[in-house]
């Protein structure tokens, strides 16, 4: 299957050996530019220009593959040889940037000179995508005209795969995340950028009538202060808490003799009562022994507004910990120009919405306050190259659906 | 049942595997004993199984979410693509690896045990966290096999000049990289409804594409008539960076800012 038809190995081949050189000069180069430049990093052009500049180099390889196809420097620059180097110097660049912390300042000296701390937007990698989009172009091109259905799955694949990385990396230039904070009771359409901080305008506003949070059980846990540490219990479970429970550390046993998903201290007896989920907190009663010394005493978890209790054992302590989030949501009223009435919607985590080319997240809250937060932090991303990634995700898995079925038959 | 109970468990489908092993070794093509041989095999898998599909009843959340959790789901599919080739292919001496690799993920499981936790974080409760862990799974146990087939091949070539093993390897990584990349893209349509953007170049997402690249090399060195004696040795390493995104990425240092650690405890 060798364009060059080459016998043996093709590791010992020329255009191997030349596309090794040339992918380390490239890549050395890349690293040159960024040492000289002060590790700036590539900057790419957004919307009208990186459309232009998409369209001038894919109509440029469409050209140079069909007049200069049985150019020698061509076909070697759209082989496997050369193929296979520039996806290795790609894998290894990338190794950089899953090995090293990938962020402003981050790393030593050397690391940051190349910017190897940002390498996804550095000139080695931006010069070795060129060529590997190059590389891919110019080979989609070769096997597409003239078209037999024989190729189709080659075809969908690699341009499935051009397209993907072409809009992707072209279209970051347009990607636009910012974050909108909300309050509840109160309106806003403004937001800041994620990255600049800086505040933008949105083409609606959306009030936020409630955020709601909700949380697994809590658990009973042994702290030992002065380890600092929380010791697990002998069973290596950590189960919500819940009337009759048994739990049980070394020495010490303890049964949960009453439990109240939310409760408030009675003024009048001191006791904790059920109370609604707004003001109570959690509180457990428990009884238990510690080296055979029998105790009892009521646990809770805590708020913002009220001290956690807790029992003692020994030197150590039976506390309450709050279970982790399980569901937040935010039910917000988006309203956008000229409708008055506006779009009752829920935001939550795995379910964004959809609003005049934007996508609303549930993104967080104050955590400090859980499910007290009045404040619900919701991700606005604007992303117009999507639908054109997309298309080449999709063409990928025809690709690959069409490659599982034909290597199937084949067997 | 849960990790309480699972060293017991798992001890007794190592039993079974070991048995199986064995007497399928010794058969020597007597009936008996290859019958016997392959029912304990398949016990062994079978108890891991009916372990798996109580341990999620149990947990009201599929078992998917820790490494450990993986790990389980990888000891119970990897022995069943050795007995898919020895089925299809009549391949016997896969299946020998594969639940060599089953148990060492079993031992490790042993080791260190994971917390009993029914919780799952809001980002992880979506109709994709199945699909994508699942798709991925089996692009690992595929691509382990490949590898598994790989050293087999590389050892019996120094030994004598018969191949009969590549073909093998060759269509396992075939396969894994078909799975390995609707993992991928997978993941990208999720993160895009969990996090807000396809690709965030997360060190997770970042091996997974370096693992992708690997196998994507295969692809295009086989395609190059690269020498079938390197790309043994090729695909035999491949899996090693495999295993860097699957659990080794936790431990670098680019994973402190990660969104994909789902450990507690």
């Amino acid at each position: 299957m060798s364009s060059e038809g080459e016998k043996g190995s093709v590791v010992s081949s020329w255009s191997f050996r030349e596309g090794v050189i040339f992918s380390i000069l490239l890549v050395a180069a890349g690293f040159v530019v960024e040492a000289a430049r002060g590790a700036q990093g590539v900057v790419l052009p957004p919307w009208p220009v990186n459309g232009i500049v998409l369209l001038v180099f894919s109509a440029y390889i469409v050209v140079v593959a069909l007049v200069l196809r049985e150019n020698s420097f061509f076909k070697w620059l759209g082989g496997i040889p050369l193929g296979l180097c520039l996806i290795i110097a790609i894998a290894v660049l990338s190794l950089f940037g899953g090995v090293l912390p990938q962020e402003e300042g981050a790393g030593p000296l050397w690391a940051r000179t190349l910017r190897l701390n940002n390498v996804f937007s550095s000139w080695p990698f931006a010069l070795t995508v060129f060529f590997f989009l190059f590389n891919l172009g110019l080979s989609l091109v070769w096997k597409t005209v003239p078209f037999r259905s024989s190729n189709l799955q080659f075809i969908l694949f690699h341009a499935g795969f051009w397209i993907a990385l072409a809009c992707g990396l072209l279209g970051s230039a347009d990607l636009q995340r910012v974050i909108i904070p909300l309050y509840e009771g109160r309106s806003t359409d403004r937001a800041y950028d994620a990255f600049s901080k800086a505040m933008i305008d949105l083409p609606f506003s959306i009030y936020l009538n409630d955020f709601r949070m909700e949380e697994y059980e809590p658990w009973l846990a042994l702290y030992d202060p002065g380890k600092d540490q929380i010791e697990v219990d002998e069973s290596g479970k950590r189960d919500g808490a819940a009337e009759g429970m048994m739990v049980s550390w070394q020495g010490v046993e303890v049964k949960v003799e009453k439990f109240f998903p939310f409760a408030v201290i009675d003024a009048g007896t001191g006791i904790p009562v059920p109370a609604e989920a707004g003001r109570g907190v959690p509180y457990a009663f428990l009884s238990g022994k510690n080296d055979g010394k029998p105790f009892s005493g009521w646990v809770s978890t805590g708020s913002p507004f009220e001290k956690p209790a807790f029992v003692e054992v020994g030197d150590r302590l039976l506390i309450l910990v709050n279970g982790s989030p399980k569901k937040f949501r935010s039910e917000v009223t988006i309203r956008s120009g000229e409708d008055g009435d506006g779009l009752s919607e829920a935001l939550e985590v795995n379910k964004p919405v959809s609003i005049k080319g934007w996508k609303l997240y549930q993104m967080g809250y104050d955590e400090k306050s859980g499910r007290w937060s009045d404040l619900s932090l919701v991700e606005g991303v604007r992303d117009p190259w999507l639908p054109a990634v997309y298309l080449g995700f999709f063409m990928i898995l025809a690709g690959n659906t069409l490659f599982f079925w034909k290597g199937i038959r084949k067997k | 049942m849960t990790w309480v109970e699972f060293p017991y468990v798992a001890a007794c489908a190592m039993v079974c595997w070991g048995a199986g092993s064995v007497l399928s070794v010794f058969s020597a093509r007597k009936n008996v004993l290859d019958v016997t041989g392959r029912t304990f095999m398949i016990a062994g898998t079978a108890i891991m199984v009916f372990f798996l599909v109580v341990f999620w009843m149990e947990l009201d959340r599929p078992p998917l979410r820790t490494l450990g959790e993986t790990r389980l789901w990888y000891a119970t599919l990897i022995p069943v693509v050795g007995f898919l080739v020895e089925y299809r292919w009549g391949i016997g001496w896969l299946k020998y690896y594969c639940v060599a690799l089953a148990s060492f993920f079993l031992v490790v499981n042993i080791s260190f045990p994971d917390v009993y936790d029914k919780t799952l974080m809001p980002a992880l409760q979506s109709g994709w966290f199945v699909p994508h862990v699942v798709v991925y799974l089996i692009g690992y146990v595929l691509l382990a096999a490949s590898s598994a087939a790989a050293w087999h091949n590389l050892y019996r070539s120094m030994r004598s000049a018969d191949n009969d093993g590549q073909a093998l390897s060759h269509y396992l990584a075939l396969l894994g990289f078909v799975f390995l990349t609707f993992g991928l893209v997978f993941g990208a349509f999720w993160a895009k409804e969990a996090w807000g953007h396809y690709w965030t170049w997360d060190p997770k997402e970042t091996w997974a594409l370096i693992a992708w690249l690997v196998y994507l090399g295969y692809m295009h060195a086989n395609s190059a008539n690269v020498d079938k004696n390197q790309l043994q040795w090729y695909l035999a390493l491949a899996f090693l960076v495999l295993l860097v995104s699957w659990f080794g990425v936790n431990y670098l240092p680019s994973a402190q800012n990660s969104v994909h650690t789902y450990q507690t405890g």
